[in-house]
């Protein structure tokens, strides 16, 4: 292999290396959520500033491949598309850190276990992990046929977060002495949804560099 | 706009008058050539024969072959090669890859040049006054060949000088970089690579020495000679000056005429066929270079 | 103990003042690169280190040069044998009008060396180190001249790794070839940077960022920057530098 090949492969290592942190962190987040488990979040914590090193370790290990070889075509999208999905993970893990905080401040015990079921929380957490994991896969594989099955699931977790406002708002309004744990938990689901449109802005990272093709608002 | 046209045509017709011209002169040449040459052979071709180039001249020079001059031609080549050679190339190599550039340099190639503009006579005076006389050879070969070497040294010390310059400096380079010392590269590398181009200004100046007269008129040849030298300090015969006597003094002129035509044809023959050696020769070392 | 020291060079071609002032240190087993437009003096100073420029007359050295902890320039130097320790490669693939083994052979043959079943061991590991063995094995006793640009300067490289140098000096090595010879070239480097301690000259600056660990920038005889060269070409200290290198220069 080529010397200029080496690198791009430690780049692509480095990314995969991200990448799975940062799914065990959205994993770990569902556990600790459901199970309301105080350990796990802080754990999780903890763990977020290996993912802010590595996202600085990816930066400047792209802006020396720039400047060292001055990659052209699919190299150069390559490169491109692992600096801005780096820098998607870091805001993914960012999210699973704010819903573990939520998990270890743990000021709303009281509110209803009922709720996040009715919510269909689990199934969102899956959702995402399932959309991180094809995302990692497609990559791997620099196989797209996958996007649109994670644009699909994307939708998906919309419509959840749509319905879940009028499920709280109804909540509120029978137990309003838990509005504040209510509206937190409503900017829970509203992170989770973000996650969704980046695991879709990954996605178009992907099809920027194995087909070429710009996707991004269209 | 017919200004232009006008031009143009002007152009052409300036084209084809010039090329014309180039064309006629250089059929012109070819043609003086092949008249020289055809008459030479018609005249002398058939006096030729086996008996004709292994005899003595007889009866006044106005019967017999030419066997004597033939072997002395040839040994004046031999030694004028054994005194030139050496000294010619090895000044070309002085010159090129010793010698400081600089004032001295351009002396001795200034001089070198000049040599060899002197006409051929007074390198025949000169080898007279100090082979012959100050250095007391006597009328001899080695009196002539060393005149003859003289006289086609500056051409070997010119083209071993041209042939080594046209070598790039990298090769040198290349060479002392590994720790070559500059005698190894030399003979390792820079003389093999200049080895066609000298080879062939050798035998160029070959050429040269077996056709001149004049060095040898005063140095080494002989009238005529029954017999053939047996030292390098007897006279000798060869076929340029024997032509020349032939052509212009003996018993009976018109008698030696066909004699001189046939003369003047094997010296012809002698003459091209060092310049074909010296074409196959450099053919032969180039793909060996290759 | 770094492989090359140059402590506060000044050096002259007559009157020219062609390199000013100049002090470096180059690590073992390293690339470093010497960039800068023609006549700034990188070819010069690379010239120094195997004291090529002795066959240059009128020329004067102030300062000193150590390789391998030892004065180059001191009384006595046996350039020969320092010309040995310190190989170059230089612009135009030069191979001599001989056999590719005995391209190879020449340096040993000319070092003394006469043990055939030696040479013959050390022709093929420097045609392996160069990356050639495979591409001219069968063809040893042909020409030189037979091969492509590129095999003739991978020879030439082997050439010089049959003395067992330690320094591999290069100059401009790859300015006369085609792209895929030059990368051949490039991984070459990548493969010898181990074993050897390696300077190379060159042009082409993207070249430089390619292959060295540091890079030296010259500019009229001076040396403006020497620093990692991720540094110089991500973030120069110079503005000069950074002119250069973006191609703002003058």
């Amino acid at each position: 292999m080529k010397h200029s090949e080496i690198e791009l492969q430690m780049l692509r290592e480095e990314i995969n290396q991200m990448w799975k942190l940062v799914i065990s962190q959205l994993e770990k987040a569902k556990q600790a959520f459901l199970n309301a488990d105080i350990e796990l979040a802080r754990e999780i914590i903890s763990r977020e500033k290996r993912v802010d090193a590595l996202e600085l370790k990816i930066d400047s290990d792209c802006e020396n491949y720039i400047a060292l070889f001055s990659p052209v075509a699919v190299d150069l999208r390559l490169v491109l598309s692992i600096m801005k999905i780096s820098s998607t993970l870091e805001r993914i893990a960012d999210f699973c850190e704010g819903i573990a905080r939520y998990v270890a401040d743990n000021e709303c015990g009281e509110i209803n276990p009922q709720l996040p079921e009715e919510l269909r929380m689990e199934e969102v957490f899956d959702t995402l992990i399932s959309m991180l994991s094809d995302g990692f896969v497609a990559l791997e594989s620099e196989n797209t046929k996958i996007s649109g099955k994670i644009m699909a699931k994307d939708e998906f977790v919309d419509s959840l977060y749509f319905n879940a406002i009028g499920i709280i708002a109804d909540y509120l309004r029978k137990n309003p002495e838990q509005m504040r744990c209510g509206l937190k938990l409503m900017l829970l689901i509203r992170k989770l949804e973000r996650i969704g449109d980046h695991c879709n802005n990954i996605v178009e990272e992907i099809v920027f560099y194995v087909d070429a093709k710009i996707l991004k608002h269209s | 706009m017919d200004d232009t046209i006008q031009y143009e045509l002007k152009k052409n017709l300036t084209q084809k008058v010039a090329f014309g011209a180039v064309t006629l002169f250089s059929v012109a040449i070819v043609g003086i050539l092949v008249v020289i040459l055809s008459f030479i052979i018609i005249k002398g071709v058939g006096v030729i024969n086996w008996e004709f180039l292994s005899t003595a001249p007889t009866d006044g020079m106005t019967k017999g072959g030419i066997f004597p001059a033939i072997v002395g031609t040839f040994y004046l080549i031999l030694g004028s090669a054994l005194f030139a050679f050496p000294v010619g190339i090895m000044s070309g190599i002085y010159m090129n890859e010793y010698a400081p550039k600089g004032f001295v340099l351009r002396f001795i190639r200034t001089m070198t040049n000049n040599l060899s503009g002197i006409p051929s006579i007074v390198f025949g005076l000169f080898g007279m006054a100090f082979f012959v006389k100050q250095l007391n050879f006597g009328t001899s070969i080695v009196a002539g060949s060393l005149t003859l070497g003289l006289l086609c040294l500056p051409l070997i010390i010119r083209t071993t000088e041209e042939a080594l310059k046209a070598i790039p400096d990298s090769y040198r380079e290349g060479s002392r970089a590994l720790g070559a010392t500059k005698l190894q590269t030399l003979f390792r590398v820079i003389l093999p690579m200049g080895m066609p181009n000298i080879v062939t200004g050798l035998i160029l100046s070959v050429g040269r020495v077996s056709g001149e007269t004049a060095p040898i008129l005063f140095t080494c040849a002989a009238f005529f000679l029954p017999q053939l030298p047996t030292g390098i300090f007897d006279q000798v015969m060869a076929l340029p000056y024997h032509l020349y006597v032939i052509a212009t003094s003996g018993g009976d002129l018109e008698a030696q005429r066909p004699i001189a035509y046939g003369t003047a044809l094997v010296l012809i023959i002698l003459v091209l066929l060092i310049n074909l050696l010296a074409t196959v020769v450099r053919r032969y070392f180039a793909k060996k270079l290759k | 103990m770094n492989m090359i020291e140059v402590e506060n060079i000044n050096f002259y071609y007559g009157d020219f003042h062609a390199l000013k002032n100049i002090s470096m240190e180059i690590e073992h087993h390293s690339v470093v690169a010497f960039i800068g437009p023609s006549g700034c003096g990188k070819s010069t100073l690379l010239r120094l280190f195997n004291r090529m420029n002795d066959l240059i007359p009128n020329i004067r050295l102030e300062g000193k040069i150590c390789i391998d902890g030892q004065d180059i320039y001191k009384k006595g130097m046996a350039v020969d044998s320092l010309r040995k320790n310190v190989g170059m490669v230089f612009q135009r693939p030069n191979p001599f009008p001989k056999t590719i083994f005995e391209n190879v052979a020449y340096g040993l043959r000319v070092n003394g060396v006469r043990n055939e079943k030696f040479i013959a061991q050390r022709v093929e590991e420097s045609l392996r180190d160069a990356a050639l063995w495979s591409e001219v094995k069968d063809k040893l006793k042909k020409s030189a001249f037979e091969l492509s640009g590129g095999q003739q300067q991978r020879l030439c490289i082997a050439r010089a790794l049959a003395v067992q140098p330690t320094v591999l000096l290069m100059d401009e090595p790859a300015s006369a070839l085609d792209p895929i010879s030059t990368s051949k070239i490039e991984e070459l480097i990548h493969e010898l940077k181990p074993h050897y301690t390696i300077v190379i000259v060159t042009h082409n600056m993207q070249q430089a960022a390619r292959v060295s660990d540091k890079t030296a920038f010259f500019y009229l005889g001076e040396m403006v920057e020497f620093s990692d060269t991720k540094k110089m070409f991500l973030n120069p200290e110079k503005v000069q530098t950074q002119n250069y290198i973006t191609g703002r220069f003058g």
